[in-house]
């Protein structure tokens, strides 16, 4: 007996496939996640006041992996509590999400860095005392050790990084030379056109595209170099074949040679296809240009939401988030596989595992990156590449 | 017919029992249109929305021309796709409902699953059917065509493919009801006034499934406006239409004074074009009840 | 057989295992009204659609005015067809809809108006009708707007299926009216098809009664009601009384009958009144009811019985009288309603009719 046992078959079915009976949904709590969707509804002027929450029960808001019953299961069973998942497909969404009401439902956030740390500005984020978290942070690599700058926002820490990577460009070895991607160059070769893969994930393909036009996209850019990225984009659509938001998509053409490369992501995409055996497809970051590094890296943290009334519970879950054990399993999830910040994490690695995760390459792509922030201008290179990508058909 | 409908918009009673549904939809479709419409005169910073009376968003609107162009693609596409599903639907429906008779239970049947199965897995089966190693790729190559002799995937062909395999099933089902409709004895009351079987067919049969051919023009050009999965999935993203443009404009730009001006654009040009066909159709129409 | 619009000889047609005409043969002259009647499934419509091309024939021919018509396809046969629903273009105007067999026969426009105006004076239609639909007109408009489209191009066969059969009773008899009037002014040939006797008995010059896929009587109205072929098509139509008979002999002089309370003052009947084919043994004798009448004491008539009245029916012009013989077979008669009534409920009459008034037939014949 669960609790959706009385169902119809059809949708018994359904909620086993979609993992939910899983992650131990109970009626309760679906009754919870009734009350999160009308606070949807409180942003358009109607309030429906805080809904009843039963003790013992958590809400987590995170990307898919976070949830894995490996990392899950053995907390709800030392704390005894029960978490419902709330899972985001994009970090402004899930921000717009927070802002919009879901901020007195979840408890607990795991999203890009930048999403979490606006979180403080926007008052969404209960600050973070360092010594607090001085366990889990004696494990780190130094690099998220604090103090972690993107983490803090005036002054304030918001939250702890959990999980990394870096975003260059992704090609198969069997078919490209890595050395002709030290450069973004290949992207607009006359002759890889209908080779490009672009990931459409908001501002990430535009990012890449204007180092490589010799901007920071993390400054403040006046209307000159706007232009540029304008021209650089335009360019980068000649070659385009595709623009894809599924990550199978693009491995697949990665595989069987249709796409030269795809840009826009990193080890982010190529890891489960290495871990599936494929070694032959990499991420790469591109050497810096005239100073300027190419690569940038992206970071996922986890911050404790302001209105939690359990902040002691969900500070658990983050430590547990980030440990050891938990730290080796989101590491390594089917669909996507990425280096974590706990160090400690490297000695559970098997060699091929190391392979997997290219750490032998990590900290070359670290140096040559940028550190992943909301750029300044995101919302007039959003415009212009809308606005390109209308004029390339 | 008409006389009908004009004493029934005067019976009070009549209006009263309609009341409830007149409110049910004012409350869930004028009230979010009215908000939607609200939204649009707002701003966005960093993907902020801030609640600040402004014309912004549409002097965008109306300056870009981009927005025209994909609205105008769109509309080209969702055309398009009318005239192909009607080329392929009316043959069908017309065979179902007069050569078929015997089968048209088992074909309905067909149809009907057709329908319930998820559009996107039928989207996404036709990119494993149209990819470089996919099934038109080997039959390609076994009768003897070079490479990927069968490289649509990622173009607008591709879209047009998805969207009218999509849809094609409403056009279908909605002529064939029409045509069944028809008493056969007209038909045969057509030869015995000396008609050919094609002058039967044009005189007869095509005005009266007019109706039915007319509802399925509209169901798929709405339908169609709104189509956003085949001209992602399909299409490689590189051509958006209208939907995927809207959808990018709130997710992916989290824009949403932007986003709540591009539905609003594209809701009243289809109308617009509706209300517009629906006039040629009137006019063209015998002034009777049919 | 020079003058015959129609001739269909041995036709034959099965669908599946179901013989839905079992050689039929009929011959129609020019200018004739001849009524197809039977009950449902007999075959009327069947035959009526092989003539309009239709249906094709297993076997058999159909020739009109002389010319062989199998394979010939409904639009180029001479024959035009009113049909049951009447099958008016519902998205037509009058106008269009009777114009219509003349403009797919390529006619000029000024032709085709000139024509279908004198079609709706022929049919007493109103002009302003010509540009209505037709749901906006009676039933009964409607059916002369499908008369004037089938006779407009002129057929040498007006094929009628049954048009008045959803129509109330008063409209039907003002249509059977008009419909004998069109023939006599138009003088083309009609084939009527009708489960009604009544009304073929009405309309028709020579009825045509079919049963199970062939023709079990052919011939005129009186033939038809008279001298019916057996007690099928004497049941057809109206009440009719059928008394068993013994028919001890049977020779060119005429037959003698014998029946347990059957009265004759001479029990021998001239051949006419008797069916051709019946030879010795039981049969039916037929009166009609309305030819019965109530003996006074002491009056005698050539045949005569003695019945109990069971019950009484005003049918307006006539009183219709229930009754049994001493056996228990009933017997129904019917005098004029202005009459001085008879009898009552449960008394005993003697009823007697002359030797004209009667027919001698098998009971069935045999298929």
């Amino acid at each position: 007996m669960s609790w959706y046992s009385d169902l119809p078959q059809f949708y018994q079915n359904q909620i086993r496939e979609m993992g939910l009976d899983d992650a131990g949904m109970t009626r309760r709590r679906l009754l919870k996640s009734a009350g999160a969707a009308a606070g949807v509804a409180a942003m358009s002027g109607l309030t429906f006041g805080k809904p009843a929450r039963a003790a013992g029960q958590m809400s987590y808001m995170c990307w898919e992996g976070y949830n894995d019953p490996r990392i899950i299961d053995p907390f709800k069973a030392a704390n005894d509590v029960d978490i419902a998942f709330d899972l985001i497909v994009d970090s402004p969404g899930g921000f717009a999400k927070l802002q919009a009401g879901a901020s007195r439902e979840v408890d607990l956030v795991s999203s890009d860095m930048p999403w979490v740390t606006r979180m403080g500005p926007a008052g969404l984020a209960m600050e973070l005392n360092p010594d607090d978290y001085a366990d889990v942070y004696a494990t780190f690599y130094d690099q998220f050790k604090p103090p972690f700058e993107p983490l803090i926002s005036d002054g304030k820490t918001i939250g702890v990084a959990t999980r990394w990577g870096w975003v260059g460009g992704c090609i198969n070895t069997d078919i490209t030379d890595p050395d002709t991607w030290r450069s973004y160059d290949p992207v607009f070769d006359a002759k890889n056109k209908d080779k490009i893969c672009v990931m459409d994930w908001g501002d990430w393909p535009i990012l890449p595209m204007a180092l490589h036009a010799g901007i920071d996209p993390y400054q403040e850019l006046d209307a000159a170099q706007l232009e540029e990225i304008r021209k650089v984009l335009r360019a980068m659509f000649k070659n385009t074949r595709t623009l894809v938001a599924d990550l199978t998509q693009a491995q697949k053409g990665l595989l069987d040679g249709s796409l030269l490369g795809c840009i826009g992501a990193g080890s982010y995409l190529t890891s489960a296809v290495r871990k599936q055996g494929h070694k032959n497809i990499i991420a790469t970051v591109p050497d810096p240009k005239n100073g300027l590094k190419q690569g940038i890296i992206w970071v996922e943290a986890t911050a404790i939401v302001k209105e939690t009334d359990q902040p002691e519970l969900a500070q658990k879950l983050l430590k547990h988030v980030v440990s050891k054990d938990a730290g080796h399993v989101l590491s390594l999830l089917d669909t996507t596989c990425n280096v974590v910040t706990n160090k400690a994490v490297e000695e559970l690695y098997s060699d091929e595992e190391k392979s997997i995760l290219q750490t032998d390459y990590m900290w070359h792509a670290w140096d040559n990156s940028q550190m992943h922030r909301i750029a300044p201008q995101i919302d007039e290179m959003l415009a212009i590449w809308q606005e390109e990508l209308a004029a390339a058909q | 017919m008409s006389g009908e409908i004009d004493r029934s918009w005067r019976d009070p009673e009549l209006l009263a029992k309609a009341l409830p549904s007149v409110i049910l939809q004012t409350g869930f479709f004028l009230a979010p249109l009215l908000m939607t419409m609200a939204l649009t005169f707002q701003r966005t910073k960093n993907f902020q929305l801030t609640w600040t009376w402004s014309l912004e968003t549409w002097t965008d609107i109306f300056t870009k021309p981009h927005y025209w162009t994909i609205l105008g693609h769109t509309l080209f596409m969702a055309i398009t796709c009318v005239v192909l599903c009607l080329l392929i639907a009316f043959p069908v429906a017309y065979a179902l409902a007069t050569r078929l008779r015997a089968y048209q239970n088992h074909v309905k049947v067909l149809i009907t699953f057709a329908f319930l199965t998820d559009a996107t897995l039928k989207t996404f089966g036709w990119v494993l059917f149209l990819d470089k190693n996919g099934a038109a790729n080997y039959i390609a190559r076994l009768t003897g065509f070079e490479g990927d002799a069968v490289n649509i995937l990622f173009t607008d062909w591709a879209t047009m493919l998805g969207m009218v395999y999509n849809l094609l099933s409403f056009a279908i089902f909605t002529i064939y009801l029409s045509i069944d409709a028809i008493d056969r004895s007209l038909i045969l009351a057509a030869y015995d006034a000396g008609a050919s079987k094609f002058r039967a067919f044009w005189e007869v049969t095509l005005p009266l499934a007019r109706p039915g051919i007319w509802a399925a023009s509209v169901l798929i050009f709405l339908l169609a406006v709104g189509v956003f999965l085949e001209p992602k999935v399909l299409g490689g993203g590189k051509s958006p239409m209208s939907a995927e443009l809207i959808r990018q404009t709130f997710e992916t730009r989290v824009n949403w004074p932007l986003g709540a001006a591009l539905t609003l654009v594209l809701m009243v040009v289809a109308v617009f074009i509706v209300l517009l066909f629906n006039r040629i159709y009137s006019l063209k129409r015998h002034m009777g009840p049919i | 057989m020079a003058g015959n619009i129609l001739e269909i000889r041995d036709l034959r047609k099965n669908f599946g295992a179901y013989q839905a005409l079992k050689g039929v043969s009929l011959d129609v002259a020019q200018g004739e009204f001849i009524a197809l009647v039977g009950p449902s499934g007999c075959g009327k419509t069947t035959l009526l659609k092989h003539i309009a091309g239709f249906e094709e024939p297993n076997s058999g021919s159909i020739a009109i005015d002389g010319q062989q018509m199998l394979g010939v396809p409904a639009a180029a046969r001479p024959t035009s067809m009113v049909f049951q629903k009447l099958a008016l273009f519902p998205h037509m105007t009058v106008a269009d809809n009777i114009g219509f067999p003349l403009k797919l026969r390529k006619v000029d426009a000024a032709t085709i108006a000139k024509r279908v105006m004198a079609m709706i004076e022929l049919m007493q239609l109103k002009p302003e009708y010509l540009s209505r639909f037709p749901r906006q007109l009676s039933g009964g408009e409607q059916q002369r707007v499908a008369l004037a489209r089938s006779m407009i191009s002129e057929p040498k066969l007006l094929l009628l299926d049954e048009p008045l059969s959803a129509l109330d009773v008063k409209l039907k008899k003002v249509l059977q009216a008009e419909l004998k009037r069109l023939h006599r002014s138009v003088g083309v040939t009609f084939v009527h098809v009708t489960h009604d006797l009544e009304e073929a008995i009405m309309l028709a010059d020579r009825i045509c009664v079919m049963r199970a896929g062939e023709i079990l009587q052919m011939g005129g109205p009186n033939d038809i009601y008279y001298r019916p072929a057996d007690s099928f098509v004497a049941g057809f139509i109206g009440d009719t009384n059928l008394i068993p008979v013994e028919i001890a002999e049977n020779n060119a002089s005429g037959a003698m009958l014998r029946a347990p309370g059957l009265h004759a003052t001479d029990p021998r009947v001239p051949a006419g009144f008797v069916a051709a084919d019946l030879g010795t043994g039981p049969a039916l004798l037929m009166v009609r009811p309305e030819l019965m009448s109530p003996l006074v004491p002491g009056e005698s008539a050539d045949f005569s019985i003695e019945v109990t009245i069971t019950e009484v029916f005003c049918k307006g012009g006539t009183v219709q009288f229930r009754s049994i013989m001493a056996d228990g077979a009933p017997v129904i008669f019917e005098l004029p309603g202005a009459s001085r009534q008879p009898a009552d409920i449960g008394d005993k009459v003697r009823l007697g009719w002359p030797k004209r008034d009667i027919y001698v037939f098998r009971e069935k014949v045999a298929a």
